[in-house]
């Protein structure tokens, strides 16, 4: 099965905002998902630059093609499973 | 100054143990309408405050008489005569080794009670020429004059008694580690790295010294400077997108036109060039660190980091010292800029709208600030030549 793609986002902004946390999905995933996913940093996406949609902050993660803003780790496991699910089904 | 020849300069110092204060000190000034080089190397007698108050004028006045070309002799003898006499010797004392170089090549290097100055040139040892003086007021003071036209990969080092006299007490070491011990070190790591930095180098015999100790504790005031005369080392700092668009190609042709080293600093930047010049770009996983971004790998470029926290980090390390146990992205730039002798930035302009959110960290300062802040520390204290353009 293809894995899962997550891409953390590692900006300025989204980094002091939390997205360093998340990157210990990295070296310590919970071990349902372990893998399951490959998890990729990456720079500035530009979601914190779009203005018009200020209800949505940093950090930013994709899980798929599904965007998490807010992010944290345990709303990044939870959309990944959430995805995982969704997939198997 | 000219592309021909460099002096870099590295320093580095270990205070006795149990003192909060060094009591040797280095000065160096860069005179570039003279287009000269001073640096002096002070040991105060005893140490603690009272030696680094000794010390510290007599870098101050040395530095005075010798950029305004007074005689030597009479310039010693004011600086004897100026100093505040110990209560526990009834001497008022500080010895001093001065360089003073110009970049055509002539240099003069003073020398009074300091150990010998180690001079390297292809890889050997020379013994440069020297003249002693001596002051008919102070007849026990006798002053060194050497003077040589230097080369391309030249060094010079000069030291405190605290590196030669490492390790008294140590059954190894029964006399210290000595100038010679020094000497074997300096060309043994010469010759294992012939291109090592001014800085590592005077770092490495520091280390070396401290290593040779009792229990590793500085038994006096270890200092250490080289000299490292050699062809500029160019790193090319590119950190912010240029505020209108248009520039974007123009900047990323600076990147691949560049003679020398470059670094990219911020995620947009890096996206420019990546861009532009159809790079691939990935991130490098062994920079990981829970406070700083990690890096990139980007073909042809030397460093790809994040911007403003990567600066700030690398601000704050330039003036409290590198962290020696971190491979993150910031300990990697600023080894860059440490290692290079002549930096151009270009500094892009455009704010970034993310970053004005009140509430991210008050830290995440305007990138135009940070960066002055960092040229002017690499020019006044690093002796950097530096050059900053904004687009």
């Amino acid at each position: 099965m293809e894995k899962l793609t997550v891409k953390i986002c590692s900006g300025t902004s989204c980094f002091v905002m939390g997205a360093a946390q998340i990157q210990a999905l990295e070296f310590t995933p919970p071990e349902d998902i372990a893998d399951k996913i490959e998890i990729i940093e990456v720079r500035c996406m530009n979601h914190c630059k779009d203005i018009d949609a200020t209800h949505r902050r940093g950090p930013f993660v994709m899980v798929g093609d599904e965007l998490v803003s807010e992010a944290t780790y345990e709303k990044v496991v939870n959309k990944i499973r959430e995805v995982l699910n969704k997939d198997c089904k | 100054m000219s592309d021909s020849l460099f002096i870099e300069i590295g320093t580095h110092q270990q205070q006795k143990h149990g003192e909060d204060c060094f009591g040797d000190t280095i000065y160096s000034k860069k005179i570039p309408e003279e287009r000269r080089i001073i640096s002096i190397l002070s040991d105060g007698l005893g140490s603690g405050v009272k030696a680094n108050i000794l010390s510290s004028m007599t870098t101050r006045m040395a530095m005075k008489f010798v950029e305004s070309n007074m005689e030597l002799l009479r310039s010693s003898e004011v600086m004897m005569d100026a100093l505040p006499i110990c209560q526990v010797r009834k001497i008022s004392y500080a010895t001093f080794s001065i360089v003073d170089s110009e970049l055509e090549g002539k240099t003069r290097i003073f020398e009074m009670d300091n150990p010998p100055h180690i001079f390297i040139r292809d890889g050997r040892p020379l013994n440069v020429k020297c003249k002693e003086l001596s002051s008919p007021k102070w007849k026990d003071r006798t002053i060194n004059i050497s003077q040589i036209t230097t080369q391309e990969e030249d060094r010079i080092i000069l030291m405190s008694d605290g590196v030669t006299q490492a390790g008294l007490g140590n059954k190894l070491y029964p006399l210290g580690w000595q100038r010679q011990g020094c000497l074997d070190f300096v060309l043994k790591t010469i010759k294992k790295n012939p291109h090592i930095s001014a800085h590592d180098l005077a770092k490495a015999i520091v280390h070396e010294a401290i290593e040779k100790e009792v229990e590793k504790k500085a038994g006096d005031d270890i200092s250490c400077v080289v000299l490292y005369f050699r062809k500029p080392r160019k790193l090319l700092v590119l950190t912010g997108p240029p505020f209108d668009e248009d520039k974007d190609k123009e900047i990323a042709e600076l990147v691949s036109y560049y003679d020398g080293k470059t670094a990219i600093c911020g995620g947009t930047t890096a996206n420019i060039i990546e861009r532009e010049l159809c790079l691939k770009c990935e991130i490098d996983k062994t920079s990981f660190d829970e406070k700083i971004p990690m890096s990139s790998i980007m073909e042809g470029i030397d460093l790809v980091t994040e911007g403003i926290l990567t600066l700030t980090e690398v601000y704050r390390m330039l003036k409290e010292g590198i962290d020696k146990d971190k491979n993150n992205a910031a300990v990697r730039l600023t080894r860059l800029l440490l290692d290079s002798d002549k930096i151009d930035f270009v500094v892009g302009t455009k704010i970034n709208i993310a970053h004005q959110d009140p509430n991210l960290p008050m830290e995440l300062e305007i990138r135009r600030n940070i960066v002055k802040k960092i040229f002017r520390l690499l020019q006044s204290q690093y002796l950097k030549e530096i050059s900053v353009r904004y687009v």
